[in-house]
């Protein structure tokens, strides 16, 4: 049995690095302590396969569940985002990977399919929509034609395709849709280590759901290198957000009850300090944590299908002052940057990474977000409500040029020539100015009643040092009653908004950084299903019953057979014949009292 | 001769009900009435008639035999006499109509009701070894059906019902089983042994029980009863046969018409009568009818706290599982609490000038620094927010501290809000509150189950910080009121803390009253009181009945206060601005000297948002409209409705009368004369019109000839909108004038408002040169009754309060009329019409203020600042329907009585 593992062992790393020319597989983990004892860990997964093996339906790194599924459903570039949770932009700064590896809220799928007009790609959509849909354990399915918009601007190739000509690009979100331990599974299913080890050994349904913020992505694209030699790279990552507090709650006794007395710390220098009396301190240092602590598990060493790379695998962004104790005989490589250093995992050892407490002298330097953008309902009352969006450029000399894009439900019918925009300076003055003065492009696709959603894509620039204000009324439709949810009177989410900022045609970024506010929740007009079902059915019911029954009963008169055609009898036979039954029957009456 | 006509035709008839109920006969009377004198009895509490009649197992004994015939005359509630006099009268006037009055006394006196009880208790006591007492009307109910169905059975002897056949004389079975089944507490074993009973009586088995027909012929003609006793029926009246034979069968042709149907001339004559009367159809019936729906509407109201027409509050919305999370705000936290309190009570201290005797409590930066920077040391997102109000020349302005605990895992679309007002309702200084909202604000934040942000504000004081907030939330804020930098999602609830003193409470007083009487979900209430009673051991008390003892009165007094703080519609607290936005709110209000502490506000706090947090939609389950009368007693709209309804109805349907009186009916000159406010005018106008319908009875008979008339309506309609219109002066100019004018402003209007009628009056009777007819009279006092008919009504619905306390106070405007100079002389019609005038002038809309002020000991200029206030900063809209609504109609009401003195 050993000799049989050794073996495949062998056979494994010598097959890796054979192919190590075309296809390769690769992870990392970066962990940077964030402010407000936050901790963010990003995880990436990346392999290569090259084109001809994909093609040849041989796959080795990439995963043969998608693959196959991509190749079914003709898509040459696939972005599946699962989301929850909101990234506090101003205690974290900016985005991990830019917001490029990460979704709104929920589940969001953009994909690159090719087909020859838009039907068919519509068709081969809901076919991958399906398919994915059974494979990460999520609602992907419920992506119908209103979910599905075309989106113009806001979304670039990330590969490279020979022809663009006959490629569609289909953008679907759920907003609603809880990611949850169901969608892990199956994502940590299709990393070559399945998450037994590597840096994915890290990844525990329970943590990862208790994060405060956490985006998981899957983005499959071909590349071509200069030489014609293409390669499907599928890019996975994790990003999470962790409160340290939290996790480093033991499992057994996750409640976060008040601490006892003792360990309170208090400001003793004020005058009313008692045993009883206690005004908080402000903690200085920073916290100690360590990765089992944390992940309630160590890394149980490298994968071995990994190829280490030279920096290592886990990097930590912490000041280098700090200290930092991991297990004998793990390498350390520390960047010139100031805050980085780097750890190569080895196989079948654990590694585990911990962090004292200790004075906090210096921070990692946290970048200014570029935008910062807040889209709210405003309003009252079930018929009418307003959008409105607040983008705020912090920069003192760059105005800033995005996208803005955003798709509404059909319920949601905004009424585009309220569109108007407010600018505010730094200096607090408002002006109300032409929404033309920004947006410098429009696009706008009507919804149509439960067919499809609006579209609206904005090609905005906003000034330095302000903040605009763009607001927009709109109507809410009255839904069928057999259209509302379970839960209609939750409201119905609207998905996030996406903003692009920067594009590839130049500007001083030439990547592009993604922005996503939050989704919306929308009250709609709700009948109240409860009364007329429990009320009048009931009700009317009973009351039917109740009243015919004893009514007839009090007000029926019941006649006999001969009576009812003496009364019915006109002519003078039987009138007559009447007369003598009645005789008849009176006689049997008298004799019938005498018994 | 058994005709068709002779069948009862189906169709509704009230004339045929009326004279079906004046022919009842005697027996039935008699015992109609004795059901309804047992009813009125059990109403008083010193004698229970329930417990000296009804028929309990236990106590039957040699003394007591008299249950056995009494407990059919004595029933437990309104409903139960009532349903059960509507089933047994028909049943029981067939049975004396059949039977003779002397054989149903014989009968019902004895053994029909002594054998179904005694087979009741045989079974109750002997087999069941139970002891329900049983009482009602419902036993003769069954035991008559029980013998009809015996007849039907006879006659005919199935009910087919598709293949199955199925014998007629269970029929009283299944209405048994259905009675059982659909109305509570009813006695299915008294039922069963009243249709078994019943059962023999019909097939004759009890007939020796029956005296002979020769002895109460004898008695009856001994005594002449036919003679002296109205309604009686004789022992050879009766039409039917005896026992056992279908009546039908051996009457035949001869059969006499039965008793029921007899009258149908005179039916005829007495619609004839009402019809050639019809001065009394369109004069007196509507001021009849008015005035019961305005007693009715009353009494109405007076039931309500009763146990048969309130319930008992339940908690509908499942999801919320009030009290069943262990709430864990303790120990340490206590500490903390106290930190802030010294921290922020430190700092009051230093505020405070030199040699000032009482500390400084006002709200100033440095007080809103600490929160902030308390706030921001527990790890939230905090924002603050200017606001200005100016009304009635007072500027009120502060500054807004909030901050955000993020959902973890939220995505920012629904949130609940705490509130800790620096200052309370009262005014009070609000120092542990807002430091139990900020240890709670710690507290909460390391917690990580949460599925809506929690948002904790702390307005400067109760009445506009509050207010500023939520409409800035919404963007609905005016333009000195700063939007928020910082938004979360849909509001699903509001808590508000109040704790303005050191020492520990008692008890939970709890403020549910929004702006213009909007409530807050009833699950939202129960919650709080189930959280506090069920979980903490706090007691709750609402509407300040601090010792309710859950007696009617008591019940009646909190119904009655949580109207006047309902039909006032100012918002009670910082929770009322809520409200307007559909965010249900409360106000927690610690009170009383007992051994609750504030970390217990604090775990009751916590259960709270626990049970809101827990919530997937927003409340909607439960009531919004409901009058509470105990904290777990409640009346739901449908019930209390009917109340403030029937008062609206009753101007309406004056309105309606006043239509058709002067488009169809002329009557004559003298007949337009309708009874005045006073009872000597009406007195006089009855003689008036019974004089005037005696001459002019001739042509009123012929109903046709009473052609159409044209109305003159320009004149009316113009008045009735101009005068609604007029409204909105007072209504600016009480809203907008600087506060010290109130009072004047108010003494002003009440001279006006006795003058401007009669002017008013004065100049439309010589200032017009067109003559006047006198129907348009009548037509200002319909189209005005008309306009706060429908509005009445339509307010009920919304602010069911609001529109009884105006319907009740315009109760007289409906009975008001012109004197006409015609019928009566000069002096009295002056002395009238003043009188009548100075009793209008008492229930004028500034009086009644100033009654009111009076009665409640508060200052007019204090009320209407407010008032003011009100209609300026939360958007209440009381004045509106005092300027606009009531006294347009009070105007019209006063000049009606001013157009006699011209």
């Amino acid at each position: 049995m050993t000799v049989l593992s050794l073996f495949s062992l062998l056979f494994l790393a010598a097959l890796s690095s054979f192919a190590s020319a075309t296809s390769d597989y690769q992870e990392s983990l970066v962990l940077q302590p964030l402010p407000q004892s936050a901790l963010l860990a990003s995880f990436n997964f990346q392999g290569n396969d090259s084109q001809e093996s994909f093609d040849e339906r041989h796959f080795r790194y990439f995963p043969r569940a998608l693959g196959q599924i991509l190749r079914h459903a003709n898509t040459k570039e696939l972005h599946l985002r699962f989301t929850t949770g909101r990234w506090d932009a101003e205690s974290w700064g900016p985005r991990p990977w830019n917001g490029t590896k990460e979704g709104g809220t929920g589940v969001e799928l953009w994909a690159w399919i090719d087909a020859v007009d838009d039907e068919a790609a519509f068709a081969k959509w809901i076919t991958l929509t399906q398919s994915l849909s059974g494979l990460f354990c999520a609602s992907l399915n419920f992506i119908d034609s209103t979910r599905t918009t075309r989106p113009v601007a806001s979304f670039e190739p990330a590969g490279t395709h020979a022809s663009s000509g006959n490629l569609h690009l289909l953008h679907g979100t759920l907003p609603g849709e809880v990611v949850c331990t169901e969608n892990l599974t199956p994502f940590l299913k299709l990393l070559p280590c399945k998450g037994k080890a590597g840096v994915a050994s890290l990844l525990d349904g329970h943590k990862l759901f208790d994060a405060s913020w956490q985006s998981m992505s899957v983005d499959v694209r071909p590349i071509c290198t200069q030489t014609g030699d293409c390669v499907v790279q599928i890019d996975q990552s994790v990003d999470i957000v962790l409160d340290i507090d939290r996790s480093k709650r033991p499992r057994e006794n996750p409640i976060p009850r008040p601490v006892p007395n003792e360990q309170l710390v208090c400001d003793t220098s004020k005058p009313y300090h008692s045993d009883d009396t206690c005004y908080p301190l402000e903690r200085t240092s920073e916290k100690g944590w360590g990765l089992s602590e944390i992940f309630g598990r160590s890394i149980s060493g490298s994968c071995p299908l990994a190829e280490g790379s030279a920096d290592g695998t886990v990097c930590l962004r912490v000041p280098h002052e700090r200290d930092v104790q991991v297990p004998s005989g793990v390498v350390e490589v520390q960047k010139s940057d100031g805050y980085t250093r780097c750890y190569t995992l080895e196989p079948s050892t654990p590694f585990d990474l911990t962090i004292p407490e200790q004075e906090a002298t210096s921070q990692v330097p946290l970048d200014e977000p570029v935008l910062r953008a807040e889209r709210t309902i405003v309003g009252h009352g079930q018929e009418r409500g307003g959008m409105r969006i607040i983008f705020d450029n912090p920069s003192d000399t760059k105005a800033v040029d995005f996208i803005y894009f955003e798709t509404l439900p059909w319920f949601l019918r905004p009424y585009v020539h309220t569109l108007q925009a407010t600018i505010t300076g730094h200096d607090g003055q408002h002006h109300q100015a032409p929404a033309s003065q920004f947006i410098k492009e429009t696009f706008y696709r009507p919804a149509i009643d439960r067919e499809r959603g609006t579209q609206l894509e904005l090609a905005l620039s906003v000034p330095a040092a302000s903040t605009v204000t763009l607001t927009y009324d709109f109507e809410k439709a009255i839904l069928r009653y057999t259209e509302y949810p379970p839960d209609a009177n939750r409201g119905f989410n609207v998905a996030p908004a996406v903003i692009k900022l920067g594009s590839s045609n130049g500007g001083a970024a030439s990547y592009p950084i993604y922005i996503r506010t939050t989704s919306l929740l929308l009250p709609l007009p709700t009948p109240d299903f409860s009364m007329p079902y429990n009320v009048i059915i009931l009700t009317s019911t009973v009351i039917a019953l109740a009243f015919g029954s004893i009514f007839n009963l009090l007000v029926r008169r019941f006649v006999t057979a001969e009576e009812a055609s003496a009364m019915r009898a006109q002519t003078l036979k039987s009138r007559l014949g009447g007369r003598i039954i009645a005789l008849r029957d009176r006689l049997k009456g008298k004799t019938t009292k005498t018994e | 001769m058994a005709t068709p006509a002779a069948l009862p035709p189906l169709p509704f008839n009230p004339s045929r009900v009326r004279s079906y109920v004046l022919r009842l006969p005697l027996f039935t009377r008699l015992v109609l009435l004795a059901i309804i004198l047992f009813w009125l009895f059990e109403l008083q509490t010193v004698w229970s008639v329930v417990q000296w009649g009804s028929l309990i197992p236990e106590e039957i004994g040699i003394g007591t035999m008299y249950r056995l015939n009494t407990y059919p005359f004595i029933h437990v509630g309104f409903f139960h006499a009532f349903l059960n006099l509507l089933a047994v009268t028909p049943l029981l006037e067939r049975f004396e109509a059949e039977h003779g009055t002397l054989t149903a006394v014989a009968l019902f006196f004895g053994p029909l009701s002594t054998f179904p009880a005694g087979l009741y208790i045989l079974f109750e006591k002997f087999a069941l070894h139970r002891n329900t007492a049983v009482t009602g009307a419902s036993v003769w109910v069954f035991l008559l059906l029980g013998s009809e169905a015996i007849r039907t059975f006879k006659s005919n002897p199935y009910f087919s019902l598709g293949p199955y056949k199925i014998p007629t004389w269970t029929s009283p079975l299944f209405a048994c089983g259905l009675v059982s089944i659909l109305v509570p507490n009813t006695s299915l074993l008294g039922h069963l042994c009243a249709i078994f009973v019943g059962y023999l009586l019909g097939l004759g088995y009890l007939k020796v029980l029956v005296p002979p027909e020769w002895g109460l012929r004898w008695v009856e003609g001994k005594l002449n009863l036919l003679g002296r006793l109205p309604h009686y029926v004789s022992v050879d009246q009766k039409t039917y046969g005896r026992y056992g034979v279908l009546p039908t069968t051996n009457a035949g042709g001869e059969r006499a018409t039965p008793m029921s149907y007899l009258g149908s001339s005179q039916r005829l004559a007495s619609i004839r009568k009402l019809r050639s009367n019809p001065h009394f159809l369109f004069v007196h019936l509507p001021h009849i009818l008015s005035f019961i729906c305005i007693v009715a509407g009353v009494v109405w109201l007076l039931l309500l706290p009763l146990n048969d027409y309130s319930r008992q509050t339940y908690i509908s919305e499942n999801a919320l599982l009030p009290g069943q999370v262990h709430a864990y705000f303790s120990g340490s936290e206590q500490h903390i609490f106290r930190g802030y309190k010294k921290e922020l009570e430190a700092i009051l201290t230093s505020q405070t000038p030199e040699g000032q005797e009482s500390r400084s409590d006002e709200y100033t930066p440095v007080v809103s620094d600490k929160i902030q920077s308390i706030l921001r040391a527990a790890g939230l997102k905090v924002a603050t927010q200017k606001y200005e109000y100016t009304s009635s020349g007072i500027t009120h302005q502060g500054q807004n501290v909030y901050a955000i605990i993020q959902a973890p895992r939220g995505d920012a679309t629904e949130a609940i809000v705490l509130v800790a007002a620096w200052k309370t309702v009262d005014d009070e200084l609000n120092l542990n509150g807002v430091s139990l909202a900020l240890t709670l604000a710690g507290y909460f934040k390391r917690w990580s189950l949460w599925s809506k942000d929690i948002i904790f504000l702390f307005p400067p004081d109760s009445k506009s910080g509050t207010q500023a907030w939520i409409d800035a939330y919404h963007d609905m804020q005016p333009a000195f009121v700063q939007p928020l930098p910082l938004k979360s999602g849909a509001l699903q609830g509001g808590l508000v803390i109040e704790y303005p003193f050191d020492h520990r409470f008692e008890s939970l007083h709890i403020l549910y009253d929004g702006v213009n009487g909007q409530l807050p979900n009833l699950d939202l209430f129960n919650t709080a009181v189930s959280i506090a009673g069920g979980q903490m051991g706090i007691g709750s008390n609402l509407q300040e009945m601090w010792d309710h003892d859950d007696s009617y009165e008591r019940r009646l007094q909190t119904i009655l206060r949580g109207m006047v703080k309902q039909g006032f519609g100012y918002a009670t607290g910082a929770h009322s601005s809520f409200m307007p936005y559909h965010i249900d709110a409360i106000t927690l209000q610690p009170k009383g000297e007992g051994w609750q502490d504030e970390m217990a506000l604090g775990r009751t706090i916590e259960g709270l948002c626990r049970s809101l947090n827990n919530l997937l939609e927003h409340l909607h389950q439960s009531f919004f409209f409901y009058l509470l009368m105990q904290t777990n007693r409640f009346v739901s709209i449908g019930t209390y409705l009917p109340s403030a309804m029937l008062i609206a109805v009753n101007f309406t349907i004056m309105a309606i009368a006043l239509w058709l009186r002067t488009g169809y009916y002329a009557g004559s000159k003298q007949s337009i004369v309708t009874p005045s406010a006073s009872a000597d005018e009406k007195k006089e106008a009855y003689v008036e019109t019974t004089k005037s319908d005696a001459s002019t009875a001739q042509p009123a008979i012929k109903p046709d000839t009473n052609s159409i008339r044209e109305r003159h309506l320009a004149l009316p309609l113009t008045l009735v909108v101009s005068l609604h219109l007029l409204g909105l002066i007072p209504l600016y100019i009480f809203n907008n004038i600087s506060h010290q004018y109130y009072p004047s402003a108010t003494y002003a209007s009440i001279v006006l408002n006795a003058v401007l009628p009669v002017v008013l009056a004065a100049s439309l009777t010589h200032g017009l040169t067109t003559p006047r007819e006198p129907h348009q009279y009548l037509l200002i006092k319909s189209f005005s009754l008309l306009v706060l008919g429908l509005f009445l009504s339509t307010l009920a619905t919304l602010n069911f309060s609001l529109s009884f306390m105006i319907g009740l106070l315009c109760t007289p405007l409906s009975f008001v009329n012109r004197i006409d100079p015609q019928t009566t002389s000069g002096p009295v019609r002056y002395v009238l019409s003043v009188l009548g005038l100075a009793f209008l002038n008492v229930l004028s809309p500034p009086i009644v203020l100033l009654g009111a002020c009076w009665y409640f000991g508060v200052d007019v200029e204090t009320v209407l600042t407010q008032a003011a206030f009100g209609w300026d900063v939360w958007g209440m809209w009381t004045q509106v329907v005092v300027w606009c609504v009531w006294w347009p109609a009070w105007v019209i009401g006063c000049a009606l009585l001013g157009f006699s003195l011209f």
